[in-house]
């Protein structure tokens, strides 16, 4: 019979470590560079975690999987599209295969969530979405937003539809009852007040809603001269489907403030899509070298053009890869020092990352569907009205002091 | 005023369909007194299905007559094939192959129709809306609430009114009593899980142009149909039908004044219920 004892187990713990765990880490730190890409591959967002590692993959391929002279190594973790399991995971790509760079998750809150992680282990993390906060209220030296804020996507679907629509001046909002959800309405009706629309309705409804009929007849009620929706995924399409059977569209418009773009169009039939104007990050007819060739690569992988998913992620990876050009070293100070002001002629087009707030400033786009016979192909949705990239006025800024490392 | 008309003409054409959910599952539970966790994937199958059979034949109406029969065809082989031989093994397993079999079907879906969701759209003559005075309302739904109400008398009026009905409802009842009396059991629980998918399956051909078709579409359904079904009272048939119009009228009244909480109050008016009821709202056990 063994005679092990806790002290043993202890040893042998503690060897475990030094021979398992601890050479990871350095290995990695000296030849290595280690990203997680964080994306959901079960849970909410489960549809999107896969396109977000596609684009992602993709940037790193185009480099032969190198910077710096040195080999990347792109490590993944399912996020869950929980902040628990996001987290946790994240953490331990950090502490177990030494990852500092973390891309990712997908959903708002629970980015949020990773970014404290990011603040805490001292890494720098990139993200994409709806939430103000990141480069906000909540604003630290790791984090870094890559889609519009709110307001800048506010601004140009608010303004540039007006321009086209003159007279459509009572509105009626659908709101998602969560963090993005209030943060694009906010300004929404901020920027509406310029323009003297009278918002006769604003009605939120939970994430995940599939029945949508109760808040379309509602809307109808209100007699508006145009319904617009904040909320995302599928949410706005189950939102747009009854809007169409309850006969709003085509006689009103319809606006998806915030949109994914390529995926969500591509589940609406045509006859729904007509007068449906769509405000979005990314749409694949983008008229940027960049945007051209990502578009013709993805496509003849994929079939499918790239929506604003996969292309975030694209482009964030991009981003963070001139970072390490920029800084020449892996060093994560100096990393997030090179991306303060970072500038680049990307797949949006113009992008600086502002360093007060590591927001990045950027066009946002606002399509307008085309009706079923000016569509030349099945994939032709749209036509790209307008692109805005008005900054977050100083007056609406959060993060008055994005603080020390 | 009108509004609430409105909601509440919107909430019975939406609590049909709830209660041809419920229907179904109560039927399953209550004869197998399995809790049938496949009960959503086989909603989203029947959807699925339709749009398969309407671009075969190029005709909705066909669609709608085959894709159900084509759910219940898959609920007898699943009874026959996989719950049948887990009788004996004892309630649990036959628990969890229904859970399993759900995400199977769900991943099946995604197999054979892919991950993206689809729309699809009613048929030509009915699209569009008619102006009742009070409110504007589609076609479409209308026809639906009238097809899903059809079908709920049907099908009570099948097992109430039929030998075979009082069979099935005896089989509720006491199993033993009507194994006793020289019927096979066994061929009673195939044929009530095969008209319950057979009721599922039509809810969700009936339901895809409404809320279009995603392989997830299913676990939507199924809370709302366990809510039906325990609000109803296990087994009970009239209940189940109450039960699916009563969450869909204070769902879609909810909605017209406090929308935030249109999700909330389908489990909010069953915990009052139950509180009050423990037994559901006609239910006896």
């Amino acid at each position: 019979m063994s005679k092990l004892k806790r002290r043993d187990i202890l040893k042998i713990g503690a060897l475990a470590a030094t021979g398992l765990g601890f050479p990871a880490i350095l290995r990695a730190q000296s030849k290595e560079i280690v990203i997680l890409g964080l994306w959901d591959q079960t849970g909410a967002f489960s549809d999107i975690g896969p396109l977000n590692d596609r684009g992602m993959r993709m940037a790193l391929e185009e480099r032969d999987m190198k910077v710096l002279g040195r080999p990347i190594r792109y490590v993944t973790r399912d996020g869950a599209t929980q902040a628990g399991a996001s987290t946790r995971r994240a953490e331990e790509a950090v502490d177990g295969e030494g990852a500092r760079f973390i891309i990712g998750p997908w959903s708002s809150g629970v980015a949020l969530a990773v970014s404290e992680v990011a603040k805490r282990k001292k890494v720098v993390h990139l993200f994409s979405g709806g939430t103000e906060d990141i480069s906000g209220a909540r604003c630290h030296r790791y984090s870094f937003q890559w889609a519009a804020s709110p307001y800048t996507a506010a601004k140009t679907v608010v303004d540039n539809f007006m321009k086209a629509n003159p007279k459509a001046k009572r509105w009626h909002l659908l709101v998602a009852d969560y963090a993005f959800g209030w943060s694009v309405e906010k300004y929404v009706k901020e920027v509406g007040k310029a323009h003297g629309i009278e918002f006769v309705g604003a009605d939120r409804h939970p994430l995940g809603e599939r029945e949508f009929s109760n808040y379309v007849q509602k809307a109808a009620a209100n007699k508006p001269d145009v319904v617009a929706m904040v909320n995302f995924g599928g949410d706005a399409v189950a939102g747009a489907r009854e809007i169409f059977n309850f006969g709003l569209t085509p006689r009103l418009p319809l606006i998806m403030s915030w949109s994914s773009g390529v995926e969500e169009l591509v589940q609406l039939a045509p006859e729904i899509r007509d007068n449906l104007w769509v405000g979005t990050n990314f749409y694949y007819t983008a008229d940027t070298p960049v945007a051209k060739s990502f578009v013709k690569s993805y496509q003849a992988k994929f079939k499918l053009p790239p929506g604003y998913a996969p292309s975030a992620a694209y482009s964030m990876t991009r981003m963070l890869l001139a970072g390490f050009d920029k800084a020449k070293s892996d060093d994560v100070q100096a990393v997030v020092k090179a991306l303060e002001g970072l500038e680049m002629n990307d797949i949006v087009g113009p992008m600086r990352v502002d360093g007060a707030t590591h927001q990045t400033l950027r066009p946002y786009f606002l399509l307008r569907c085309k009706p079923k016979a000016a569509m030349k192909h099945e994939l032709d949705f749209a036509d790209v009205v307008a692109t805005g990239d008005a900054p977050l006025p100083k007056e609406y800024a959060a993060c008055k002091d994005i603080g020390s490392f | 005023m009108s509004l609430l008309a409105g909601q509440i003409l919107n909430g019975i054409a939406t609590g049909m369909l709830y209660a041809l959910m419920g229907l179904g599952l109560s039927l399953i539970t209550g004869i197998l007194n399995i809790p049938n966790f496949a009960h959503g994937a086989l909603f989203a199958v029947g959807a699925y299905l339709l749009v398969t059979a309407v671009n075969v034949f190029g005709n909705f109406w066909i669609g709608l007559v085959v894709a159900p029969v084509g759910v219940a065809l898959l609920g007898l082989a699943i009874e026959y094939a996989g719950i049948r031989r887990l009788y004996a093994a004892g309630h649990d397993y036959q628990l969890l192959f229904t859970f399993g079999l759900s995400l199977i079907l769900a991943e099946a879906i995604i197999l054979v129709w892919g991950p993206v969701g689809i729309s699809h759209l009613p048929p030509e003559i009915l699209r569009g809306g008619v102006d009742l005075g009070f409110t504007f309302y589609p076609k479409y739904r209308l026809f639906v609430t009238g097809v899903a109400g059809l079908l709920v008398f049907l099908t009570w009026l099948f097992l109430e009114k039929t030998r075979y009905g009082a069979i099935m409802r005896a089989g509720i009842e006491n199993k033993e009593m009507v194994s006793l009396l020289g019927i096979d059991v066994h061929r009673l629980f195939t044929a009530a899980f095969a008209l319950g998918a057979y009721l599922a399956g039509i809810a969700g051909a009936l339901t895809a142009p409404i809320r279009g078709l995603s392989p997830g579409m299913g676990v939507d359904m199924l809370g709302i149909a366990f809510v039906v079904v325990a609000l109803g009272g296990l087994g009970n048939l009239l209940g189940a039908i109450a039960a699916g119009l009563l969450i869909g009228v204070a769902q879609a009244v909810v909605a017209a004044y406090w929308t935030e909480a249109s999700t909330v109050v389908i489990y909010a008016v069953m915990a009052a219920v139950l509180l009050v009821r423990p037994q559901g709202l006609f239910g006896i056990r």
